[in-house]
């Protein structure tokens, strides 16, 4: 991870506490690793209570450095945690791994949240692949939260399975599942596969699915998606509805596009742009 | 409980005083609903009970009772731990399940974080302990060095004991002294001569477990008189009573330190009414079962009465890591007074 990264979110910080408390900051930063990491666990006795508001530029500059990163909805608390974790000195791997794994085995959910936000940022990604699979089995609804949404680990780390499960938990524990980092790059025939059979049971139980998932399954149609389709144009729910169309419309499957074609006013507006899955993103 | 001080029975539970195994039972000759009527509307702080080793029917019934907040001391578990992940699995349910769980019942649940005397004299382990220590003495909800102190009055329990010490210090937090159950008076004395040899003020001292002999000098002294209503051992509630009535409710509180020993989870509001009866104040009933605490514990900044004072919501729906405090098919709450436990 670049300087710049580290950079920023320290002007953020700053905006956000007073001299006092940012020399409190600083100087724990420098601190030997014990004293960071007492730190780390003490932010919210020493800053205060509230929630960052980064400017636009702020997270232009941090996606660009790390495509996906991003700070907006975080505290004052989380942010600084994290930053402080960007100040241990990783050159020496063993020790590096050992302090992370021990704010890891002895954090409560706060410092979870925080350990899990700071993942894209950290040294070694590959060593806290464990730790993040982990956390999405958990159903702490906050660390869940760290790991699934507005989060570009799961993307660049995670195996096929783990990815797969994350975006299912996620429908499952009825998140907005748009949220996760890179949903379209790693969508994949087995997954959309699976999604259709989710939507079975949920539809024999007389229940629905969230319609923006339907996005990942376009690139996949088949005939039996093709029926999910044709079950959701029938459907009451107009949401369900504008999914299958916007569906029908990205599918290269021929006959998805004569099944769109059946509903004229849909089709209409998929292809004028009216209709885009933003719409369905709620 | 232990009748003979042998081999077998020198592992005493939180406050056992084995030597007077005879005692008579302290609160047994009122009934429940006898003097639920007289606390009726206290609220109760505890700010010494180990609740992870009691069960659900006791935060309902604490809940019932008026018990709106509590304590919970990091302490002896009943068998030594052999590793630090023992400790640390401890100590993060302190923080975390215990919490979770009792929020689960309307009651707010605050801890203290410490190195137990018992365990300080297991001197590899404990240093390992002090490693990791400093991680949960800050986190949210912990409102004090504790229980620290003496136990077999060691040279090992008096290094971790003075270690712990700076420690509080450093974090500006309380600390909550357990004074040993054999010589006491001795023990005392000297915890609390090594905290003002460290610079303590003593009124961030919360001194555990006193009796009759050793509450003059800790409240001349300027330290917090905490007493452990526990039933056979020393300080019964009857006793406790004319405490209050001798010292006046000025810096004392009293608290169950019920554990997994044969405790009272209700020492509070049992002892509550029992002043009551005995025509204590209303205001001095309140200093010595709810204000006190909050006002010595809040020391550490960590203490929010808002949090507890109004009751809060409760959705024991709600999960923690998964895990739910109900079992299969098991609904919230049921019914206590029912004779029909369905
Ligand atoms: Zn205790």
């Amino acid at each position: 991870m670049s300087d710049l990264v580290k950079e920023k979110l320290r002007e953020i910080i700053t905006r956000h506490i007073s001299p006092s408390e940012e020399a409190w900051l600083l100087q724990k930063a420098v601190a030997p690793p014990l004293e960071l990491m007492t730190a780390f666990v003490s932010c919210p006795r020493f800053l205060p209570k509230r929630i960052v508001a980064p400017e636009e530029a702020d997270e232009w500059t941090l996606s660009t450095e790390v495509p996906g990163f991003s700070i907006t909805g975080w505290s004052l608390v989380r942010l600084a945690r994290v930053w402080l974790l960007t100040q241990l000195d990783p050159s020496d791997k063993e020790v590096y791994v050992h302090h992370i794994e021990t704010l890891f085995d002895t954090a409560e959910m706060n410092e979870l949240v925080a350990l899990y936000s700071a993942l894209p940022l950290l040294s070694y990604p590959e060593q806290w692949l464990f730790r993040a699979t982990d956390a999405v089995r958990s159903n702490m609804g906050f660390v869940f939260d760290a790991i699934a949404l507005h989060n570009p680990y799961p993307e660049k780390y995670f195996s096929e399975l783990a990815w797969n499960q994350l975006v299912l938990k996620t429908i499952f524990n009825d998140k907005p599942v748009y949220l996760i980092e890179g949903l379209e790059n790693r969508a994949n025939e087995k997954l959309a596969l699976t999604l259709s059979d989710f939507a079975h049971e949920r539809w024999a139980a007389g229940r629905s699915v969230p319609p923006g998932v339907w996005k990942l399954t376009s690139k996949f149609m088949n005939t039996t998606l093709l029926g999910d389709m044709q079950y959701l144009f029938e459907s009451g729910r107009p949401e369900d509805r504008q999914a299958a169309a916007l569906v029908c419309h990205e599918a290269t499957f021929p006959s998805a596009n004569y099944l769109l074609a059946k509903y004229s006013d849909l089709e209409k507006s998929v292809k004028s742009g009216q209709l885009t899955w933003a719409d369905l993103e709620h | 409980m232990c009748i003979n001080h042998n081999e077998t029975t020198t592992n005493p539970s939180h406050f056992e005083e084995s030597e007077q195994a005879a005692a008579p039972a302290t609160h047994q000759d009122i009934a429940w609903n006898d003097y639920r009527e007289l606390i009726k509307g206290m609220r109760f702080f505890d700010p010494h009970i180990h609740m992870v080793s009691r069960t659900t029917d006791d935060y309902q019934a604490m809940h019932q009772a008026g018990i709106v907040a509590l304590i919970e001391p990091a302490f002896w578990v009943g068998q030594p731990r052999t590793g630090l992940s023992s400790f640390k699995d401890y100590y993060s349910s302190l923080v975390g399940w215990e919490r979770f769980r009792s929020s689960q019942f309307g009651i707010k649940h605050y801890c203290t974080m410490g190195l137990n005397s018992r365990e300080a004299n297991n001197e590899q382990l404990a240093e390992q302990v002090m490693e990791i220590l400093p991680l949960y003495i800050y986190k949210e909800g912990v409102v004090g060095i504790g229980e620290i102190g003496f136990d077999d009055q060691t040279a090992a329990e008096e290094k971790y004991y003075r270690l712990q010490l700076e420690l509080a210090k450093e974090a500006r937090l309380p600390v909550q002294i357990h004074t040993p159950h054999r010589d006491k008076k001795k023990g005392t004395e000297r915890s609390m001569a090594i905290a003002i040899e460290h610079g303590i003020d003593p009124s961030w001292v919360i001194v555990d477990h006193n009796n009759e002999e050793t509450v003059k000098s800790v409240l001349d002294k300027g330290f917090w008189a905490a007493f452990t209503i526990y039933p056979f051992t020393k300080m019964g509630n009857e006793r406790m009573v004319k405490v209050v009535e001798q010292y006046g409710p000025e810096r004392i509180m009293i608290n169950s330190a019920a554990d997994w020993g044969i405790s009272d989870p209700l020492a509070i509001p049992k002892t509550a009414a029992l002043m009551k009866m005995r025509g204590i104040s209303d205001e001095a009933i309140k200093l010595v079962t709810y204000t006190n605490a909050i006002e010595a514990f809040g020391k550490s900044g960590q203490i929010d009465v808002a949090d507890f004072e109004s009751g809060f919501s409760i959705d024991q729906s709600e999960k923690f890591y998964g895990n739910s405090i109900l079992r299969g098919g098991q609904q919230p709450s049921p019914v206590k007074e029912s004779i029909l436990i369905r």
